[in-house]
């Protein structure tokens, strides 16, 4: 090697580092990719969730595996057309929700334990006892009111998960980047060694 | 081909990590200055590589350029694409930091194979040099999806299962990249011959 880098050289791999980048750019922009994500909340006992790839499109008829705070599953379930899933639970405890998607892909989704769980049997058993209104069915009117209401925020954090996990060209630019960076390094510390 | 992270067996993670630090301990040590901005270039390549996305049929693959990684480096592939893995990792969660020493060794190990096994023909003429690099960065793909259903043998129910599934998605990519291997190979031949070391 008589030339170690020269201005010639810098042109070549410029071009290269671009053309790749116009291809990474429009050609992933329209095809699936293989990082799976789930997304899930809970409605009362019933717990709704979504699993989807890269690119939004929908995880099929995905297995669903459900694990309690203990890391016991508790649950299994599959994913419909549009990657969507739910069941029913009595636990209150810190839900896994674990999406293993075949192949080496995997999504984990975590829900926070709550005090206890909205109950739909209460009504039933008030109107029996008094005309009156009582906690419980307030809460529970409440509840409802609630989770219609935020049908809509919640499809929207759903929209707004999808799109922090779709790939940005700045993540892309920046990447390449850090290569650069960390080979700057390498070759900083070997060229030290030689000198010394 | 990224395995995701809480898959793999702690044992099968450390055989992995072994295995990659040996091949990066190996790859660091062969490196000569002057080549590091040719590794930095096929690091950058390969991280990008992976968010091409080639749809086949039901399901997509996605570019890996490991073939040529590795068969213009040798084993310096290994560091090469170690980082390339570290930032895909990071920046996309494609694969895992855990998941990190196996994906490196099944994706960075066929490419050298390819290298020792082909690189006798890059040297000789333009239509031996183009089939030397179509067949190395095809083999590349299709041992890498075998190297990653072992590492898988324990998760899935069958070994055989998971290696033709993979192998099916893959053949597409193993002959795209074949032919960019090909071609890169025999223009960086006639343009800038040194650099095929």
């Amino acid at each position: 090697m008589k030339r170690s880098f020269n201005s010639n050289n810098f042109l070549f791999v410029v071009l290269i580092i671009f053309f790749i980048q116009i291809l990474a750019i429009f050609i992933s922009a329209t095809a699936n990719a293989h990082k799976v994500s789930a997304y899930a909340y809970r409605e009362g006992d019933k717990v709704i969730g979504e699993c989807y790839f890269v690119d939004g499109s929908p995880c099929k008829n995905s297995v669903v595996e459900i694990y309690d705070s203990k890391g016991k599953k508790i649950l299994q379930t599959t994913t419909d057309e549009k990657g969507k899933f739910n069941f029913k639970t009595q636990e209150t405890g810190e839900l896994k929700i674990v999406i293993p998607a075949g192949e080496g892909h995997r999504a984990e989704y975590r829900i926070e334990a709550v005090e206890r769980l909205a109950k739909k049997e209460i009504k039933k058993q008030i109107k029996k006892q008094t005309p009156q209104i009582n906690r419980d069915e307030i809460k529970q009117i409440i509840d409802e009111a609630m989770d219609a209401k935020l049908q809509g925020i919640r499809n929207e954090i759903l929209d707004l998960r999808k799109q922090m996990d779709k790939i940005n060209i700045r993540d892309i630019i920046g990447g390449v980047g850090y290569i650069f960076g960390v080979w700057g390094l390498i070759m900083l510390i070997k060229r030290r060694k030689n000198a010394s | 081909m990224h395995i995701s992270e809480g898959v793999l067996s702690a044992p099968v993670l450390l055989a992995g990590a072994v295995l990659s630090l040996s091949g990066l301990a190996i790859g660091l040590r062969k490196i000569r200055n002057e080549d590091i901005p040719k590794v930095a270039v096929l690091s950058s390549a390969f991280f990008v590589a992976s968010l091409i996305h080639i749809p086949v049929g039901p399901t997509s693959a996605h570019l890996v350029l490991n073939g040529l990684v590795g068969m213009l480096l040798g084993w310096s592939a290994f560091p090469a694409i170690f980082v390339g893995l570290a930032l895909q990792a990071v920046l996309f969660q494609f694969g895992g930091l855990t998941t990190l020493g196996v994906n490196t060794f099944s994706m960075a190990m066929p490419g050298v194979l390819s290298y020792y096994i082909f690189r006798k023909m890059i040297h000789k003429g333009e239509n031996t040099a183009f089939i030397g690099g179509f067949l190395g960065g095809a083999l590349a793909i299709l041992l890498g999806t075998i190297f990653i259903s072992i590492a898988l043998i324990e998760t899935e129910k069958s070994f055989v299962g998971v290696a033709a599934t993979l192998l099916t998605m893959h053949l597409p990519i193993a002959f795209i990249e074949g032919i960019i291997t090909g071609f890169v190979l025999i223009y960086l031949k006639k343009v800038k011959p040194e650099a095929l070391g």
